[in-house]
């Protein structure tokens, strides 16, 4: 429809021009966009769509020479039903939405908090931020010597005095993963009170003021105010977090290593083992794409609704 | 105010006045403490991550946990000896400025097209790049390998860059798209239509407003590459590894050392934090547009 | 005038510079060659990369040594060999890894070179066991032992002697006298282990399990981790664990368990004898003065073996001849007498000759290395099957046992399971 509007209308001008301003625009926006998706397409794609392929395969670089036999969805029914595989995927989905809905609400507050403009809340803000620029490597080594239960500043106090098992937070099959999402909470809800943070203060400062003139309570102002406003803001954050914490590797691997039993497992961890330990290029490429899928469906419904908030805030 | 202030009698205004101000000063008081409250709590494990790079052996394992020690800087003589921390920060510079740059050559004017494109597929393609960031690493590192070894680039800087940029880019294009869509276009379009050249409103009128944008975007792709570990331990060989991937080693299998671990971590961390610092205006800045 | 005879001079100093370097290949016939070697992150790294521009000195050749944890060194060099990338000229080899490069024919079979060069390398002194264990697989030596560990008991005199206990000579015994010494009130405890999942735990409950009696594979090498005699000696790992381990150990890995006994939190310890040097240092430990170390308990009517563990050196198999030459010329200057014990005086604890553990000036240093010695006459490096499924299997009983420690898992059901996935491997 408006590729034929704008044909017709720029026909006059490509007798003058050769190109019409509007077709001009085009082929430059074009021209810009194109190195970034053939980039992606190149390097990311085509090692997508392979590992698509493999995922059909019973392929391991250790074994049999490294040949491929066709399986059909033998990988993905393993996947389905093997034990760990099963409980990799429960482990990875309760992390997620453990890790950012306390990272929403935490950062929310923690926006709020430093909302007001002045040097001291700016002094505050950088400080919050060193969290995030810690690797999460050594974050999670951090916690894994601050919980030890022989010599950690934590751990040791926390079994001595009977507020955890004496085997400590990580050696439990209830606890670990709580600990887990605690760390990732702890590592990243300063970027998600960064991210609202900005939301807040591109807020339009005339609507805060009119709702306050009504008389409204702090409370009804945010309820019906602000919250309305920062939607996109919330879902980007939202969305950010979730695509991050789906994938969560590095902490879990310093730490517990999946362990005990199977109790922090996460898709990241079972796909790398299986990957870059094992070689069983077939089986790890089904663990990322059921990885991908789960994302995907996540990320869908929240880009749903970013785009609902989107338009729901250009019409006011 | 003004409606609160009206129905009031005008004797009692002074006091309602002093009345909301104290109250006003007891809640960013309590704002305040709140804040000094969190931030302490924050800094416990950053605070032991310094400490225990000065910690000597015996008192980092002491049963009860010890909280006196004579400082030493034993470990940081350990860490020199083992590694060759100036080419591992060598490599850690290289590797996220270059996939930053990288990123941004592709990702910025990318994002500009799509913010500008009137065709209505056009966010679609935004909402690709950023699902691409979702990829786990997993999926493309293997085939990534072997590509990297038939055009000759395994073990070199150019493997990591080349790979953490497809993420990089992904996301900077998302970001930078949605900072473009918020401003208004009226200005370039006036550049167009008095004469400027498409590149020329780009470059020079529609680019430097974006500026804390930009900022904000290489932060994020700092910060990834930086602290990327997976991948650069696949790709890189002794003479390209960053320090990201030697503090795993640092922190040793068969001996727990803490403190090799802390001091290599004041290389990994105080460079990037130094960092953030500096530039956290920006950040706030760079996202306010950018997050739409 | 002067310019020529400035020119004749700078001629023959080119002339005698070319006579020089030419005497130099001769001296030094890898010079200009770089060998690259991936390596495990042990004792002995920093010390093979302290000693390496030694080794240039002598023969011209530059060896960099890349110090590796555990699983980057085994998921870089797989990547290594299976993508024949030639990132790595020599490569640290762990004694359980023996099969899958024999069966994928990765590194360089030594077997021709190790009888040629026999003299050189005075294999008489070389522990048979070491060589057998360390890289020899299916007629194959994909790698040269240089790091041999014996697996011996470390205990504490004081603590024994106060119980009135004597040091336990049967697995049997050990097991008693663990839950006798244990009082958590006085934070003391009989025994530590590996508890945490993964290679730790795994590799730790195998070198129990061998000592009561049991073994993941049948005698015509079929997996069988859920035999009685395994559930059986889980079950004591498990009580173990329980009744006289600190409770910090179901998460300890090797370097927690090595820092709960130097701490001086356990009495008694089966460890690999490379940590041992550690026990006797005042910087790291707080029972130098009552430390002792000696022989594993042996099961009761079981034959006299002690554990084998450590790490050989393999060569890549994709590199040129040149480079393997170089690289075979590496391994023999590593592990010649006169290195060996320079290497060990600077604390790698790693031993492979009969020369090495009888040299007065390491005894004195290390009063324990009679014990490594008597080990490695009985040594047994198969208690962990060589096989190329090992990676697998250990990984299977890593989840396995660790589930077990934790509490939740009955022994055999675990087994059972991991048994029904091992099969699959075969």
């Amino acid at each position: 429809m408006t590729s034929l509007a704008s044909g017709s209308v720029s026909i006059p001008q490509r007798r003058r021009s050769g190109l019409g301003f509007r077709d001009r625009r085009r082929f430059f926006l074009i021209a810009l966009a194109v190195p970034a998706v053939a980039y992606i397409v190149l390097i990311a794609l085509y090692p997508l769509v392979q590992g698509i392929w493999y995922s059909f395969f019973d392929y391991r670089l250790l074994k049999n020479g490294g040949r491929m036999t066709f399986i059909g969805l033998d990988n993905y029914v393993q996947l389905f039903t093997d034990n760990t595989g099963r409980r990799a995927i429960i482990n990875t989905f309760v992390f997620t939405i453990g890790a950012v809905f306390f990272e929403f609400v935490l950062g929310l507050g923690l926006a709020l908090l430093l909302w007001r403009d002045g040097r001291f809340n700016r002094i505050c803000l950088a400080f919050l931020l060193i969290p995030v620029t810690i690797t999460p490597l050594v974050v999670g080594l951090i916690f894994r010597a601050l919980l030890a239960v022989d010599y950690g500043y934590i751990g040791y106090y926390l079994a001595e005095w009977g507020i955890t098992s004496p085997r400590g937070l990580f050696a439990g099959t209830a606890t670990a993963l709580p600990t887990l999402i605690f760390i990732d909470i702890w590592e990243w809800t300063p970027l998600v009170a960064l991210i609202l943070l900005a939301g807040l203060k591109s807020l339009p400062g005339d609507i805060l003021e009119a709702a306050l003139a009504d008389g409204a309570t702090s409370w009804q102002r945010f309820k019906l105010v602000i919250l309305p406003l920062l939607l996109p803001t919330v879902f980007l954050a939202l969305v950010l977090r979730m695509m991050d914490a789906f994938r969560v590797f590095d902490s879990i691997f310093v730490t517990t290593g999946g362990g005990p039993a199977d109790a922090t497992t996460s898709l990241m961890v079972y796909g790398v083992k299986q990957g870059l330990q094992f070689f069983n290029i077939g089986y790890a490429s089904a663990i990322s794409n059921v990885t991908i899928l789960c994302i995907g469906l996540m990320a869908a419904a929240f880009t749903l609704m970013i785009r609902r908030a989107d338009v729901k805030a250009n019409e006011q | 105010m003004s409606s609160a202030a009206s129905t009031l009698p005008a004797s009692a205004l002074p006091a309602v006045r002093r009345r909301r101000q104290t109250a006003l000063q007891r809640r960013i008081m309590i704002e305040r403490i709140a804040l000094v409250a969190i931030i302490l709590v924050y800094m416990i494990p950053v605070v032991w991550l310094v400490a225990t790079a000065y910690k000597p052996p015996k008192d980092m394992f002491s049963s009860p946990p010890s909280f006196v020690f004579t400082p030493t800087l034993h470990n940081f003589q350990r860490v020199f000896e083992v590694f060759d921390v100036w080419s591992l920060l060598k490599s850690s510079i290289i590797i996220s400025l270059g996939s930053a740059a990288l990123s941004l050559l592709l990702g910025v004017p990318a994002g500009y097209a799509l913010a500008r494109s009137q065709s209505r597929y056009a966010i679609w393609v935004a909402y690709f790049f950023l699902a691409i960031r979702t990829v786990p690493i997993i999926a493309t590192l293997i085939p990534f390998y072997l590509m990297m070894r038939d055009i000759g680039l395994l073990g070199t800087w150019w493997a990591v860059i080349l790979i953490n940029t497809t993420l990089n880019c992904a996301f900077v294009t998302w970001m930078m798209f949605s900072y473009f869509r918020s401003l208004p276009r009226d200005m370039e379009e006036a550049a167009l239509t008095d004469g400027c050249t498409q590149w020329g409103a780009f470059i020079r009128v529609a680019l430097p407003t974006v500026v804390p944008g930009i900022i904000a975007s290489t932060l994020f792709c700092v910060m990834f590459s930086w602290n990327d570990f997976l991948v650069a331990m696949f790709l890189t060989n002794l003479d390209s590894k960053p320090l990201s991937v030697a503090l795993l080693a640092a922190f040793g299998t068969k001996d727990i050392t803490w403190g090799t671990l802390g001091a290599l971590a004041h290389f990994s961390t105080v460079p990037i934090m130094l960092m953030a610092l500096f530039m956290n205006r920006y950040f706030v800045q760079g996202l306010t547009k950018g997050v739409h | 005038m002067i310019k020529t005879s400035a020119k004749r001079l700078g001629l023959a100093a080119l002339a005698s510079l070319a006579l020089a370097s030419t005497a130099l290949a001769a001296d030094k016939p890898y010079a200009g060659l770089t060998l690259n070697l991936a390596s495990q992150n042990d004792q002995f790294a920093a010390v093979i990369a302290k000693l390496a521009p030694q080794f240039e000195e002598k023969t011209g050749a530059t060896v960099k040594v890349d110090i590796l944890d555990y699983g980057s060194l085994l998921t870089k060099t797989q990547a290594d060999f299976v993508g024949h990338t030639k990132n790595y000229d020599l490569i640290t080899m762990d004694i359980v890894w023996a099969g899958q490069y024999a069966d994928n024919g990765y590194t360089v079979d030594l077997t021709d070179w190790i009888k040629r060069d026999a003299a050189e390398l005075q294999l008489d002194d070389i522990y048979p066991a070491t060589i057998k264990y360390i890289g020899q697989y299916n007629g194959k030596q994909v790698a040269f032992p240089f790091a041999g560990y014996a697996a011996v008991m470390a205990y504490r005199k004081d603590l024994l002697d106060a119980a009135g206990i004597k040091v336990p000579e049967t697995a049997e015994d050990f097991v008693a006298a663990a839950i006798k010494l244990t009082d958590p009130s006085k934070k003391i405890y009989g025994f530590v282990a590996n508890g945490q999942k993964g290679a730790a735990v795994a590799q730790d409950w195998l070198q129990y399990n061998a000592q009561l009696g049991g073994s993941i594979l049948s005698a015509d090498g079929k997996p069988t981790l859920n035999s009685d005699a395994n559930v059986a000696s889980l079950k004591v790992y498990k009580e173990l664990f329980d009744k006289a381990a600190p409770p910090g150990a179901v998460d300890y890995d090797w370097g927690g368990r090595e820092e709960s006994f130097r701490q001086g939190l356990v009495a008694m310890m089966e460890t690999w004898s490379v940590g041992a040097p550690g026990y006797y240092d005042p910087n790291m430990s707080k029972i130098v003065d009552s430390v002792a170390i000696t022989y594993t308990p042996v099961g009761k009517g079981l034959p006299v073996k002690y554990g084998l563990g450590g790490w050989g050196m393999g060569i890549n198999a994709d590199i040129d001849d040149k480079q393997k030459e170089a690289s075979w010329a590496f391994i023999k200057w590593l592990t010649s007498p006169e290195v060996q014990k320079e290497f060990n005086m600077e604390g790698a604890g790693s031993y492979i000759r009969k020369s090495t553990l009888a040299d007065p000036d390491l005894n004195k240093k290390y009063p324990f290395l009679p014990v490594i010695a008597k080990s490695f006459e009985n040594a047994d490096g198969d208690y962990r099957p060589r096989i190329p499924q090992y990676p697998e299997m250990q990984d299977l009983l890593g989840t396995a046992v660790n589930a077990v420690l934790v509490g939740g898992t009955d022994p055999k059901a675990a087994l059972d399971e991991a048994q029904e996935k091992a099969a699959q491997l075969f």
